[in-house]
């Protein structure tokens, strides 16, 4: 990849503008109201930085989040591959996934928390489940594309189906899926900090519930600064992944083989 | 509506009239295990049929296919586009089942994708899997025979040496030109070591001067090889130029004109091969077949 340093530097000054932005603002004009200026925020996130408490909550939420994504995406990879080969599988399953599809996790939270508690593991499955029916539904998609030649090249070889799946169908539904996990990456890291939020799970979600509990408005909005650069993180981590594992594919040959 | 057999078999036994004398006829023939002058058949095709849907809805792609290939021979079907010489090729090569009829090799009916053959397809750029290598792309059909690694190794060299690919083994198919793509799909069914290679109109979206180089590199393949040679293609000039016989189909459906055995060289060169008057005269002989109202 090229480095450009113009882009950069417009992208260093946009933030920065934002910030000022809002020092100004909560100096002025919203004085009165319970925003931060942005140098108090600052200065809290120094203080916060030095405990030990938000350094196991941030490891905590990344945990969970990490956690609740790969199981995720291995089910939802493994989910997809069956639903999209084997009509039986599809005709018995697409109602249902269509029917939990639309269900936003947040709605199941309160049952999760009467079965397993403010838990980390509450915390999990609400992830998993919020993220496992978007990998399902892209991945069937993806083995939908999988080109019949290709399917015929394989099977023209005397390549058996499992074979086929693994070494045709399922690259072939990479683009896919990648694209369902750049989706569902930041997913998994607001559900988690919803489910400590609403749901009393560990981690930063917990944390920031509490500074808000307390009134401690420039803790709050120091957490949230904080997962703000989390979710870019985490954004950037996915297209780092994808980039790799997708090197091959249309969208990103030019980077990957200039 | 179509009847897929009509009582009296005339539309395939009408075509009489041109140059017989150098043409062998074989519709009638019921069943022709050994053709004259040839060795006997390996790939024997014989009253293949192959229709889609059942019923009043039933669509007959080819009717009545007969002919034969016999060891280390390359025949060429040429027929109109659309008369289904891909239906034909997928059942060959098992990845279709036939309506009715059969097509068998060394006897054994053909009834799922044989491990002695290799299919070269008309869409390299389909068939070639754009995550993997170029020698990774060649490996993919050979996992599953566990051959040795020494073996395997020796089987990709050998075929990317075949087809002047040595230097491209690390590089992805998309990064080829077309008739580079061609040849890894080539090498790929070499270093299958098929003992019959089926081509789908292998050079069809390729230029020419490619064309020419992959032609030659067929026949050298057969040479080298041994091997057992079926190409499809519309290019009457191609089939004339590559075959030791063409076989000629008429539409529609699909059904055997009739058999053309190519009396040229059997050493052939693009340029003086072409400009002999018996290539010129067996191109115009195949060419009336097709030509002429079914």
């Amino acid at each position: 990849m090229k480095f450009r340093p113009k882009p950069l530097i417009t992208s260093v000054a946009g933030i920065l503008a934002a910030i000022v932005l809002w020092q100004l603002i909560a100096v002025g004009p919203a004085a009165d109201s319970p925003l931060p200026p942005a140098s108090a925020v600052a200065e809290s996130l120094g203080t916060v930085l030095g405990t030990s408490l938000f350094w196991s909550d941030l490891a905590a939420t990344v945990g969970i989040a990490l956690l609740g994504l790969g199981t995720a995406a291995l089910a939802g990879v493994v989910l997809g591959i069956l639903v999209g080969s084997f009509e039986p599988f599809r005709y018995a399953t697409l109602a249902v996934l269509e029917f939990l599809k639309p269900i936003p996790p947040i709605v199941i939270l309160p049952l999760i928390v009467l079965v397993l508690g403010p838990t980390g593991q509450m915390s999990w499955v609400l992830v998993f489940f919020g993220c496992v029916l978007p990998i399902i539904m892209q991945t069937v998609d993806g083995v939908h594309d999988t080109d019949p030649v290709a399917r015929d090249t394989a099977r023209s070889y005397g390549l058996k189906e499992p074979e086929i799946l693994a070494r045709v169908v399922l690259p072939s539904a990479m683009p896919f899926i990648g694209t369902a996990m750049r989706v569902a990456a930041p997913a998994a890291l607001v559900i988690t900090v919803v489910a400590g939020l609403l749901g009393g799970g560990p981690g930063l979600g917990r944390s920031i519930y509490q500074a808000q509990a307390a009134g401690d408005y420039p803790t709050l909005y120091a957490l949230v600064a904080v997962l703000g650069v989390l979710g870019l993180l985490f954004q950037g981590a996915t297209r780092l992944v994808e980039g790799k594992l997708l090197h091959w594919h249309e969208s990103f040959r030019e980077a990957a083989h200039a | 509506m179509k009847t897929s057999l009509p009582p009296t078999r005339s539309n395939s036994a009408a075509p009489a009239a041109p140059s017989r004398k150098n043409a062998m006829t074989e519709e009638q023939t019921p069943a022709p295990a050994v053709v004259a002058g040839t060795a006997p058949a390996r790939l024997d095709v014989s009253h293949l049929a192959k229709s889609y849907g059942t019923g009043d809805k039933a669509k007959t792609i080819i009717e009545d296919l007969t002919f034969t290939v016999a060891v280390g021979e390359v025949v060429c079907i040429v027929g109109p586009s659309g008369v289904g010489k891909t239906t034909l090729l997928k059942c060959l090569a098992g990845l279709h089942p036939a309506t009715s009829g059969r097509a068998s090799i060394d006897g054994r009916v053909i009834n799922g994708p044989p491990p002695e053959m290799a299919l070269v397809f008309q869409d390299y750029n389909r068939s070639l899997m754009p995550w993997l290598t170029v020698r990774k792309n060649l490996v993919l059909p050979l996992r599953h025979l566990h051959l040795s690694a020494q073996e395997l190794k020796e089987r990709c060299d050998s075929a990317l040496a075949a087809v002047g690919l040595e230097h491209a083994e690390s590089q992805y198919p998309w990064q080829l030109s077309g008739g580079m793509q061609q040849r890894v799909a080539i090498a790929r069914a070499l270093a299958y070591r098929p003992e019959i290679l089926i081509m789908d109109e292998p050079f069809a979206s390729v230029d020419a001067q490619t064309r020419f180089d992959l032609e030659d590199l067929c026949l050298k393949i057969r040479r080298d090889f041994n091997m057992t040679i079926l190409v499809v293609t519309h290019d009457i000039d191609e089939a004339v130029y590559l075959a030791d016989r063409v076989v000629v189909l008429g539409s529609k459906p699909a059904r055997v004109l009739r058999i053309v055995d190519i009396e040229l060289p059997t050493v052939r060169d693009q340029i003086s091969t072409r400009a002999l008057p018996e290539f010129a005269r067996q191109r115009t002989e195949v060419l009336s077949l097709i030509k002429r109202p079914a």
